[in-house]
Protein backbone atom coordinates (compact mmCIF):
# COMPACT_ATOMS: atom_id res chain seq x y z
CA UNK A 1 0.00 0.00 0.00
CA UNK A 2 0.86 3.25 -0.81
CA UNK A 3 1.49 6.19 1.36
CA UNK A 4 -1.52 7.35 3.96
CA UNK A 5 -3.43 9.68 3.05
CA UNK A 6 -5.88 11.84 5.41
CA UNK A 7 -8.66 9.63 3.42
CA UNK A 8 -7.03 6.51 4.04
CA UNK A 9 -7.03 7.05 8.02
CA UNK A 10 -10.98 6.32 7.87
CA UNK A 11 -10.09 2.65 7.67
CA UNK A 12 -7.83 2.31 10.45
CA UNK A 13 -10.54 0.95 12.91
CA UNK A 14 -13.88 0.72 13.14
CA UNK A 15 -16.03 3.30 13.85
CA UNK A 16 -19.37 3.91 15.70
CA UNK A 17 -19.12 7.24 14.47
CA UNK A 18 -22.15 8.72 12.85
CA UNK A 19 -21.72 11.06 9.72
CA UNK A 20 -24.75 13.08 10.07
CA UNK A 21 -26.98 15.50 7.87
CA UNK A 22 -27.87 19.00 8.68
CA UNK A 23 -31.70 19.68 9.82
CA UNK A 24 -32.00 21.58 6.72
CA UNK A 25 -30.25 18.69 4.56
CA UNK A 26 -32.84 16.41 5.99
CA UNK A 27 -35.85 18.97 5.36
CA UNK A 28 -35.03 18.55 1.42
CA UNK A 29 -34.95 15.43 1.11
CA UNK A 30 -38.02 14.57 2.54
CA UNK A 31 -39.67 17.24 0.76
CA UNK A 32 -38.05 16.04 -2.72
CA UNK A 33 -39.03 12.36 -1.09
CA UNK A 34 -42.72 13.06 -0.81
CA UNK A 35 -43.25 14.88 -3.96
CA UNK A 36 -41.37 12.32 -5.97
CA UNK A 37 -44.28 9.65 -4.04
CA UNK A 38 -47.16 11.97 -4.42
CA UNK A 39 -46.32 11.28 -8.07
CA UNK A 40 -46.04 7.52 -7.80
CA UNK A 41 -48.87 7.23 -6.02
CA UNK A 42 -51.31 9.09 -8.35
CA UNK A 43 -49.74 8.14 -11.44
CA UNK A 44 -50.95 4.26 -10.27
CA UNK A 45 -54.53 5.33 -9.03
CA UNK A 46 -55.03 8.03 -12.31
CA UNK A 47 -52.29 8.24 -14.78
CA UNK A 48 -51.54 5.54 -17.24
CA UNK A 49 -48.31 4.22 -19.06
CA UNK A 50 -48.22 7.71 -21.53
CA UNK A 51 -46.95 9.29 -17.27
CA UNK A 52 -43.59 6.80 -17.67
CA UNK A 53 -42.05 6.64 -15.26
CA UNK A 54 -44.95 7.63 -12.93
CA UNK A 55 -47.10 4.93 -14.53
CA UNK A 56 -49.10 2.38 -13.08
CA UNK A 57 -47.41 -0.77 -12.86
CA UNK A 58 -49.40 -2.70 -15.03
CA UNK A 59 -47.77 -5.40 -16.40
CA UNK A 60 -49.95 -8.78 -16.58
CA UNK A 61 -52.95 -6.31 -14.52
CA UNK A 62 -55.04 -7.41 -17.49
CA UNK A 63 -57.79 -9.94 -16.14
CA UNK A 64 -57.63 -12.36 -18.84
CA UNK A 65 -61.35 -14.12 -19.59
CA UNK A 66 -61.08 -17.96 -19.05
CA UNK A 67 -62.64 -18.18 -22.38
CA UNK A 68 -61.65 -15.88 -24.37
CA UNK A 69 -58.60 -16.86 -26.81
CA UNK A 70 -55.38 -15.51 -26.01
CA UNK A 71 -53.92 -13.74 -29.01
CA UNK A 72 -50.45 -13.57 -30.28
CA UNK A 73 -49.40 -10.68 -32.88
CA UNK A 74 -46.86 -10.56 -35.38
CA UNK A 75 -45.68 -8.29 -38.10
CA UNK A 76 -44.18 -10.46 -41.36
CA UNK A 77 -43.21 -9.41 -44.79
CA UNK A 78 -44.54 -12.24 -47.36
CA UNK A 79 -42.72 -13.34 -50.06
CA UNK A 80 -43.64 -13.77 -53.46
CA UNK A 81 -44.09 -17.36 -52.78
CA UNK A 82 -46.12 -16.76 -49.80
CA UNK A 83 -43.48 -16.97 -47.27
CA UNK A 84 -43.37 -15.12 -44.07
CA UNK A 85 -40.35 -13.17 -43.21
CA UNK A 86 -40.81 -12.22 -39.47
CA UNK A 87 -40.26 -8.28 -38.74
CA UNK A 88 -41.72 -8.32 -35.30
CA UNK A 89 -39.15 -10.80 -33.43
CA UNK A 90 -36.69 -7.43 -33.10
CA UNK A 91 -35.68 -7.85 -36.81
CA UNK A 92 -36.49 -4.15 -37.65
CA UNK A 93 -35.63 -2.83 -33.90
CA UNK A 94 -39.06 -2.99 -32.63
CA UNK A 95 -40.69 -5.90 -30.38
CA UNK A 96 -43.46 -7.86 -30.63
CA UNK A 97 -44.95 -5.76 -27.63
CA UNK A 98 -44.33 -2.58 -29.21
CA UNK A 99 -46.07 -3.96 -32.70
CA UNK A 100 -48.87 -4.84 -30.49
CA UNK A 101 -49.39 -1.28 -28.72
CA UNK A 102 -49.09 0.42 -31.81
CA UNK A 103 -51.77 -2.02 -33.98
CA UNK A 104 -54.45 0.51 -33.66
CA UNK A 105 -52.32 3.08 -35.24
CA UNK A 106 -50.77 0.78 -37.61
CA UNK A 107 -54.35 -0.74 -39.21
CA UNK A 108 -55.13 3.27 -39.51
CA UNK A 109 -51.89 4.37 -41.25
CA UNK A 110 -50.36 0.99 -43.02
CA UNK A 111 -48.20 2.90 -44.86
CA UNK A 112 -45.99 2.71 -41.87
CA UNK A 113 -45.33 -0.74 -42.18
CA UNK A 114 -43.65 -0.19 -45.70
CA UNK A 115 -41.07 1.61 -44.09
CA UNK A 116 -40.11 -1.11 -41.83
CA UNK A 117 -39.97 -3.44 -45.22
CA UNK A 118 -37.30 -0.93 -46.88
CA UNK A 119 -35.60 -0.97 -43.57
CA UNK A 120 -35.50 -4.61 -43.11
CA UNK A 121 -34.10 -4.71 -46.70
CA UNK A 122 -31.55 -2.29 -46.01
CA UNK A 123 -30.65 -4.62 -43.35
CA UNK A 124 -30.50 -7.70 -44.92
CA UNK A 125 -29.38 -7.09 -48.37
CA UNK A 126 -29.70 -10.43 -49.21
CA UNK A 127 -33.48 -11.26 -48.57
CA UNK A 128 -35.57 -12.24 -51.71
CA UNK A 129 -37.58 -10.11 -52.90
CA UNK A 130 -40.64 -8.86 -50.36
CA UNK A 131 -44.19 -8.19 -51.99
CA UNK A 132 -46.23 -6.97 -48.59
CA UNK A 133 -46.24 -6.38 -45.05
CA UNK A 134 -48.99 -7.76 -42.90
CA UNK A 135 -50.05 -7.88 -39.48
CA UNK A 136 -51.74 -11.23 -38.38
CA UNK A 137 -53.19 -11.99 -34.77
CA UNK A 138 -53.12 -15.63 -33.51
CA UNK A 139 -55.99 -17.07 -31.81
CA UNK A 140 -55.13 -19.65 -29.27
CA UNK A 141 -58.55 -21.08 -28.11
CA UNK A 142 -59.34 -21.21 -24.19
CA UNK A 143 -61.83 -23.31 -22.50
CA UNK A 144 -62.08 -23.00 -18.82
CA UNK A 145 -58.58 -21.00 -18.76
CA UNK A 146 -56.80 -24.25 -20.67
CA UNK A 147 -55.53 -23.98 -24.18
CA UNK A 148 -57.25 -26.59 -26.39
CA UNK A 149 -54.95 -26.67 -29.22
CA UNK A 150 -57.03 -25.17 -31.60
CA UNK A 151 -55.84 -21.59 -33.04
CA UNK A 152 -56.96 -19.08 -36.09
CA UNK A 153 -54.52 -16.37 -37.83
CA UNK A 154 -56.44 -13.19 -38.79
CA UNK A 155 -54.84 -11.07 -41.17
CA UNK A 156 -55.61 -7.72 -39.69
CA UNK A 157 -54.46 -5.63 -42.23
CA UNK A 158 -52.47 -6.55 -45.60
CA UNK A 159 -49.69 -3.66 -46.93
CA UNK A 160 -48.58 -4.30 -50.27
CA UNK A 161 -44.97 -3.09 -51.65
CA UNK A 162 -44.42 -0.79 -54.27
CA UNK A 163 -42.09 -2.60 -57.05
CA UNK A 164 -39.17 -0.19 -55.87
CA UNK A 165 -39.01 -2.64 -52.37
CA UNK A 166 -38.64 -5.40 -54.03
CA UNK A 167 -34.69 -4.75 -54.61
CA UNK A 168 -35.16 -3.53 -58.31
CA UNK A 169 -35.95 -7.47 -59.03
CA UNK B 1 -44.43 14.32 17.74
CA UNK B 2 -42.65 11.23 18.65
CA UNK B 3 -44.07 9.43 15.66
CA UNK B 4 -42.88 11.88 13.28
CA UNK B 5 -39.38 11.66 14.59
CA UNK B 6 -40.30 7.98 14.35
CA UNK B 7 -40.67 8.10 10.50
CA UNK B 8 -37.96 10.67 10.21
CA UNK B 9 -35.69 8.39 11.97
CA UNK B 10 -37.11 5.11 9.61
CA UNK B 11 -35.53 7.36 6.55
CA UNK B 12 -32.42 8.44 7.95
CA UNK B 13 -31.18 5.25 10.20
CA UNK B 14 -27.29 5.66 9.53
CA UNK B 15 -25.88 3.11 7.12
CA UNK B 16 -22.40 2.41 6.95
CA UNK B 17 -20.97 4.53 3.37
CA UNK B 18 -19.35 1.40 2.54
CA UNK B 19 -22.28 -0.27 1.17
CA UNK B 20 -22.88 2.87 -0.63
CA UNK B 21 -19.56 2.34 -2.02
CA UNK B 22 -20.34 -1.21 -2.88
CA UNK B 23 -23.68 -0.85 -4.33
CA UNK B 24 -22.91 2.12 -6.48
CA UNK B 25 -20.13 -0.01 -8.28
CA UNK B 26 -22.69 -2.65 -8.83
CA UNK B 27 -25.26 0.43 -9.49
CA UNK B 28 -23.13 1.48 -12.48
CA UNK B 29 -21.52 -1.58 -13.68
CA UNK B 30 -24.65 -2.67 -13.96
CA UNK B 31 -25.42 -0.16 -16.87
CA UNK B 32 -23.37 -1.06 -19.77
CA UNK B 33 -24.58 -5.05 -18.72
CA UNK B 34 -27.90 -3.45 -18.91
CA UNK B 35 -27.47 -1.58 -22.70
CA UNK B 36 -25.38 -3.78 -24.42
CA UNK B 37 -26.22 -7.06 -23.17
CA UNK B 38 -29.85 -7.70 -20.99
CA UNK B 39 -31.61 -4.64 -22.61
CA UNK B 40 -30.36 -4.35 -26.57
CA UNK B 41 -33.57 -3.80 -27.68
CA UNK B 42 -33.13 0.23 -26.32
CA UNK B 43 -30.24 0.58 -28.52
CA UNK B 44 -32.33 -1.22 -31.74
CA UNK B 45 -34.69 1.83 -31.47
CA UNK B 46 -31.25 3.54 -33.07
CA UNK B 47 -32.94 2.20 -36.39
CA UNK B 48 -36.34 2.29 -36.36
CA UNK B 49 -38.43 4.79 -38.78
CA UNK B 50 -38.89 7.90 -36.35
CA UNK B 51 -42.19 7.59 -37.89
CA UNK B 52 -42.73 4.92 -34.86
CA UNK B 53 -41.48 7.31 -31.86
CA UNK B 54 -44.33 7.79 -29.66
CA UNK B 55 -43.61 10.20 -27.09
CA UNK B 56 -44.42 9.87 -23.47
CA UNK B 57 -45.59 12.73 -21.35
CA UNK B 58 -42.21 13.90 -20.12
CA UNK B 59 -40.88 13.39 -23.60
CA UNK B 60 -43.71 16.02 -24.68
CA UNK B 61 -43.11 18.15 -21.74
CA UNK B 62 -39.57 19.09 -21.75
CA UNK B 63 -39.40 18.45 -25.49
CA UNK B 64 -36.84 16.13 -25.57
CA UNK B 65 -35.42 15.00 -29.00
CA UNK B 66 -37.22 12.79 -31.81
CA UNK B 67 -34.75 9.87 -31.15
CA UNK B 68 -32.67 9.73 -34.48
CA UNK B 69 -30.05 7.17 -35.22
CA UNK B 70 -27.58 9.76 -33.94
CA UNK B 71 -29.44 10.68 -30.86
CA UNK B 72 -29.73 7.26 -29.43
CA UNK B 73 -25.93 6.37 -30.54
CA UNK B 74 -24.85 9.71 -28.91
CA UNK B 75 -26.81 9.05 -25.85
CA UNK B 76 -25.70 5.62 -25.94
CA UNK B 77 -22.36 6.02 -25.71
CA UNK B 78 -22.35 9.78 -23.13
CA UNK B 79 -24.07 7.25 -20.94
CA UNK B 80 -21.41 4.47 -20.91
CA UNK B 81 -19.07 6.87 -20.32
CA UNK B 82 -20.50 8.95 -17.41
CA UNK B 83 -21.55 5.59 -15.88
CA UNK B 84 -17.88 4.36 -16.26
CA UNK B 85 -16.83 7.44 -14.68
CA UNK B 86 -19.94 6.79 -11.80
CA UNK B 87 -18.17 3.54 -11.08
CA UNK B 88 -14.74 5.10 -10.08
CA UNK B 89 -16.83 7.15 -6.83
CA UNK B 90 -14.72 9.68 -7.84
CA UNK B 91 -17.08 13.11 -8.16
CA UNK B 92 -20.22 10.89 -6.99
CA UNK B 93 -22.73 13.93 -6.95
CA UNK B 94 -21.26 15.16 -10.25
CA UNK B 95 -21.07 11.83 -12.88
CA UNK B 96 -23.45 9.97 -10.64
CA UNK B 97 -26.13 13.32 -11.48
CA UNK B 98 -24.78 12.89 -14.83
CA UNK B 99 -25.16 9.33 -15.06
CA UNK B 100 -29.26 9.38 -13.60
CA UNK B 101 -29.79 11.95 -15.96
CA UNK B 102 -28.58 10.55 -19.38
CA UNK B 103 -30.11 6.97 -18.00
CA UNK B 104 -33.50 8.46 -17.88
CA UNK B 105 -33.33 9.87 -21.24
CA UNK B 106 -32.36 6.35 -22.04
CA UNK B 107 -35.52 5.11 -20.36
CA UNK B 108 -37.47 7.43 -22.65
CA UNK B 109 -35.61 5.95 -26.24
CA UNK B 110 -37.00 2.49 -24.61
CA UNK B 111 -40.30 3.18 -23.47
CA UNK B 112 -41.92 5.82 -26.66
CA UNK B 113 -42.39 3.19 -29.11
CA UNK B 114 -45.76 2.01 -27.81
CA UNK B 115 -44.63 -0.34 -25.13
CA UNK B 116 -43.77 1.20 -21.31
CA UNK B 117 -42.15 -1.71 -19.24
CA UNK B 118 -42.21 -1.37 -15.23
CA UNK B 119 -39.16 -3.02 -14.06
CA UNK B 120 -36.83 -0.64 -13.35
CA UNK B 121 -38.38 2.01 -10.97
CA UNK B 122 -36.32 1.15 -8.66
CA UNK B 123 -33.74 1.21 -10.26
CA UNK B 124 -34.39 4.97 -11.70
CA UNK B 125 -34.82 5.68 -7.83
CA UNK B 126 -31.48 4.24 -7.40
CA UNK B 127 -29.82 6.06 -9.80
CA UNK B 128 -31.20 9.37 -8.77
CA UNK B 129 -30.53 9.06 -4.94
CA UNK B 130 -27.15 7.46 -5.35
CA UNK B 131 -25.42 11.08 -5.93
CA UNK B 132 -26.83 12.72 -2.95
CA UNK B 133 -24.60 10.52 -0.39
CA UNK B 134 -21.47 11.79 -2.16
CA UNK B 135 -18.06 10.67 -1.04
CA UNK B 136 -18.30 7.10 0.25
CA UNK B 137 -15.18 5.08 -0.15
CA UNK B 138 -14.83 0.79 0.37
CA UNK B 139 -13.45 1.38 3.45
CA UNK B 140 -15.48 3.87 5.62
CA UNK B 141 -17.33 1.84 7.81
CA UNK B 142 -18.92 4.88 8.88
CA UNK B 143 -22.80 5.31 8.98
CA UNK B 144 -24.03 8.09 7.89
CA UNK B 145 -27.49 9.42 7.29
CA UNK B 146 -27.28 10.35 3.68
CA UNK B 147 -26.48 6.84 2.74
CA UNK B 148 -29.58 5.66 5.48
CA UNK B 149 -32.07 7.78 3.25
CA UNK B 150 -30.76 6.28 0.12
CA UNK B 151 -31.38 3.20 1.67
CA UNK B 152 -34.90 3.95 2.71
CA UNK B 153 -36.33 5.25 -0.71
CA UNK B 154 -34.67 2.37 -2.61
CA UNK B 155 -36.27 0.27 -0.21
CA UNK B 156 -39.49 1.94 -0.31
CA UNK B 157 -39.41 2.45 -3.97
CA UNK B 158 -38.96 -1.16 -3.94
CA UNK B 159 -42.06 -2.33 -1.88
CA UNK B 160 -44.28 0.18 -4.13
CA UNK B 161 -43.23 -1.45 -7.38
CA UNK B 162 -45.00 -4.59 -5.76
CA UNK B 163 -47.81 -2.63 -4.08
CA UNK B 164 -48.35 -0.69 -6.98
CA UNK B 165 -48.64 -3.60 -9.12
CA UNK B 166 -51.21 -4.98 -6.90
CA UNK B 167 -53.68 -1.72 -7.07
CA UNK B 168 -53.33 -1.66 -11.17
CA UNK B 169 -54.44 -5.12 -11.53
CA UNK B 170 -57.28 -3.86 -9.22
CA UNK B 171 -57.81 -0.89 -10.84
CA UNK B 172 -57.26 -2.66 -14.27
CA UNK B 173 -58.71 -6.34 -14.06
CA UNK B 174 -60.86 -5.36 -11.01
CA UNK B 175 -61.40 -7.91 -8.00
CA UNK B 176 -62.17 -10.42 -10.38
CA UNK B 177 -58.63 -10.60 -11.53
CA UNK B 178 -57.11 -13.42 -9.38
CA UNK B 179 -59.99 -15.69 -11.08
CA UNK B 180 -59.01 -14.84 -14.83
CA UNK B 181 -56.71 -16.26 -16.78
CA UNK B 182 -53.56 -14.07 -16.64
CA UNK B 183 -50.79 -16.31 -15.91
CA UNK B 184 -51.95 -18.88 -18.86
CA UNK B 185 -51.88 -16.49 -20.65
CA UNK B 186 -48.44 -14.95 -19.74
CA UNK B 187 -47.09 -19.22 -19.89
CA UNK B 188 -48.88 -19.62 -23.52
CA UNK B 189 -47.61 -16.94 -24.94
CA UNK B 190 -43.60 -16.72 -22.95
CA UNK B 191 -43.85 -20.29 -21.29
CA UNK B 192 -40.87 -22.02 -21.15
CA UNK B 193 -39.81 -26.14 -20.69
CA UNK B 194 -39.79 -25.51 -17.26
CA UNK B 195 -42.99 -23.84 -17.11
CA UNK B 196 -45.21 -25.33 -20.07
CA UNK B 197 -46.68 -28.43 -17.85
CA UNK B 198 -48.23 -25.73 -15.28
CA UNK B 199 -50.71 -25.55 -17.74
CA UNK B 200 -51.68 -29.18 -17.56
CA UNK B 201 -52.12 -28.93 -13.73
CA UNK B 202 -56.15 -27.87 -13.50
CA UNK B 203 -55.78 -24.98 -10.96
CA UNK B 204 -52.25 -24.58 -9.75
CA UNK B 205 -52.07 -20.98 -12.20
CA UNK B 206 -55.01 -20.06 -10.68
CA UNK B 207 -53.84 -20.51 -6.84
CA UNK B 208 -51.11 -18.65 -8.37
CA UNK B 209 -52.73 -15.62 -9.14
CA UNK B 210 -54.55 -15.28 -5.70
CA UNK B 211 -50.75 -15.86 -4.10
CA UNK B 212 -48.89 -13.45 -6.55
CA UNK B 213 -51.48 -10.54 -5.58
CA UNK B 214 -51.49 -11.32 -1.58
CA UNK B 215 -47.86 -11.09 -1.93
CA UNK B 216 -47.80 -7.90 -3.71
CA UNK B 217 -50.98 -6.34 -0.80
CA UNK B 218 -49.09 -7.41 1.99
CA UNK B 219 -45.81 -5.85 0.13
CA UNK B 220 -45.78 -2.80 2.88
CA UNK B 221 -44.72 -5.50 5.43
CA UNK B 222 -41.71 -5.82 4.05
CA UNK B 223 -40.45 -2.40 5.59
CA UNK B 224 -40.54 -3.55 8.84
CA UNK B 225 -37.25 -5.87 8.37
CA UNK B 226 -34.84 -3.92 10.01
CA UNK B 227 -32.29 -5.51 11.00
CA UNK B 228 -30.31 -7.04 9.14
CA UNK B 229 -30.74 -10.74 8.98
CA UNK B 230 -34.28 -10.29 8.17
CA UNK B 231 -33.22 -7.77 5.49
CA UNK B 232 -31.04 -10.68 3.68
CA UNK B 233 -33.64 -13.37 4.26
CA UNK B 234 -35.95 -10.63 2.68
CA UNK B 235 -33.77 -10.34 -0.23
CA UNK B 236 -33.33 -13.41 -1.00
CA UNK B 237 -36.99 -14.59 -0.81
CA UNK B 238 -37.74 -11.60 -3.66
CA UNK B 239 -34.76 -12.55 -5.55
CA UNK B 240 -36.40 -16.44 -5.31
CA UNK B 241 -39.72 -15.00 -6.71
CA UNK B 242 -37.69 -13.19 -9.78
CA UNK B 243 -35.82 -16.10 -10.42
CA UNK B 244 -38.76 -18.17 -10.67
CA UNK B 245 -40.60 -15.67 -12.71
CA UNK B 246 -37.88 -15.69 -15.44
CA UNK B 247 -37.55 -19.55 -15.13
CA UNK B 248 -41.41 -19.46 -15.86
CA UNK B 249 -41.91 -17.26 -18.70
CA UNK B 250 -38.37 -14.96 -19.41
CA UNK B 251 -39.41 -12.09 -17.62
CA UNK B 252 -36.28 -11.65 -14.67
CA UNK B 253 -37.16 -7.79 -13.49
CA UNK B 254 -33.51 -7.56 -13.71
CA UNK B 255 -32.97 -3.64 -13.17
CA UNK B 256 -35.26 -3.99 -10.23
CA UNK B 257 -33.07 -7.22 -8.83
CA UNK B 258 -30.45 -4.97 -8.87
CA UNK B 259 -31.90 -2.11 -7.15
CA UNK B 260 -32.68 -5.27 -4.43
CA UNK B 261 -29.32 -5.56 -3.25
CA UNK B 262 -28.80 -2.39 -2.04
CA UNK B 263 -30.78 -3.68 1.24
CA UNK B 264 -27.54 -6.21 1.74
CA UNK B 265 -25.10 -5.03 4.30
CA UNK B 266 -22.48 -5.04 1.92
CA UNK B 267 -20.51 -3.54 4.85
CA UNK B 268 -20.24 -6.66 6.58
CA UNK B 269 -17.88 -8.07 4.27
CA UNK B 270 -15.33 -6.83 6.22
CA UNK B 271 -15.73 -8.95 8.43
CA UNK B 272 -14.35 -11.79 6.94
CA UNK B 273 -12.03 -9.97 4.82
CA UNK B 274 -9.74 -7.70 6.15
CA UNK B 275 -8.12 -4.93 3.95
CA UNK B 276 -5.94 -4.99 0.95
CA UNK B 277 -2.84 -3.85 3.44
CA UNK B 278 -3.48 -7.46 4.94
CA UNK B 279 -4.34 -5.53 8.06
CA UNK B 280 -6.50 -7.42 10.41
CA UNK B 281 -9.54 -4.99 11.82
CA UNK B 282 -8.33 -6.87 15.10
CA UNK B 283 -11.92 -5.58 16.26
CA UNK B 284 -14.19 -6.47 13.24
CA UNK B 285 -16.42 -7.85 15.45
CA UNK B 286 -17.02 -4.91 16.86
CA UNK B 287 -17.93 -2.92 13.74
CA UNK B 288 -21.41 -1.66 14.22
CA UNK B 289 -24.13 -2.98 12.41
CA UNK B 290 -26.69 -1.37 10.75
CA UNK B 291 -29.17 -2.40 13.13
CA UNK B 292 -27.59 -1.49 16.55
CA UNK B 293 -28.82 1.87 17.44
CA UNK B 294 -31.25 1.87 14.01
CA UNK B 295 -33.47 4.35 15.33
CA UNK B 296 -30.41 6.63 17.12
CA UNK B 297 -31.36 9.74 15.04
CA UNK B 298 -30.49 12.66 17.11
Amino acid sequence: MGPVSDRDTIDQAPTDEVVELPAKARLIRLVIGAAILALTLSGTVFGDDYAFPFGPPRMYATRADPDTPVSSTRVVALTDAGEEVPLSGGEVGLRRAEFEGQVPRLVDNPELLGLLAENYLINHPESVPLVAVAIIVRRLELRDGQPTGAYDDDVLVTYPLAAGSEDGA
Amino acid sequence: MSRVRSVTGWFFAPVALARVAVFRLIAYLFIPIDVFVTTRWVAAHAGVPTEYYQPLLIGEWLRLPTPSTAVVDVVKWLLIGSALLAATGRAPRIWGTTTFLLYFEWMVIAMSYGKVDHDRYAFLVALAVLPTVGIAQWRDQRRSQAAGFAVAVIFLAIMLTYFLAAWAKIRFGGWDWVNGSTLTRAVLRRGTDLSMWTLDVPGLLHVSQYLMIGFELLSPLMLLARRDRARIALVIFLLGFHLMVFAGVRIIFLPHVVAILFLLPWERLRRVRPGPAGRLDAGGDVIPRTDDRAGAVS
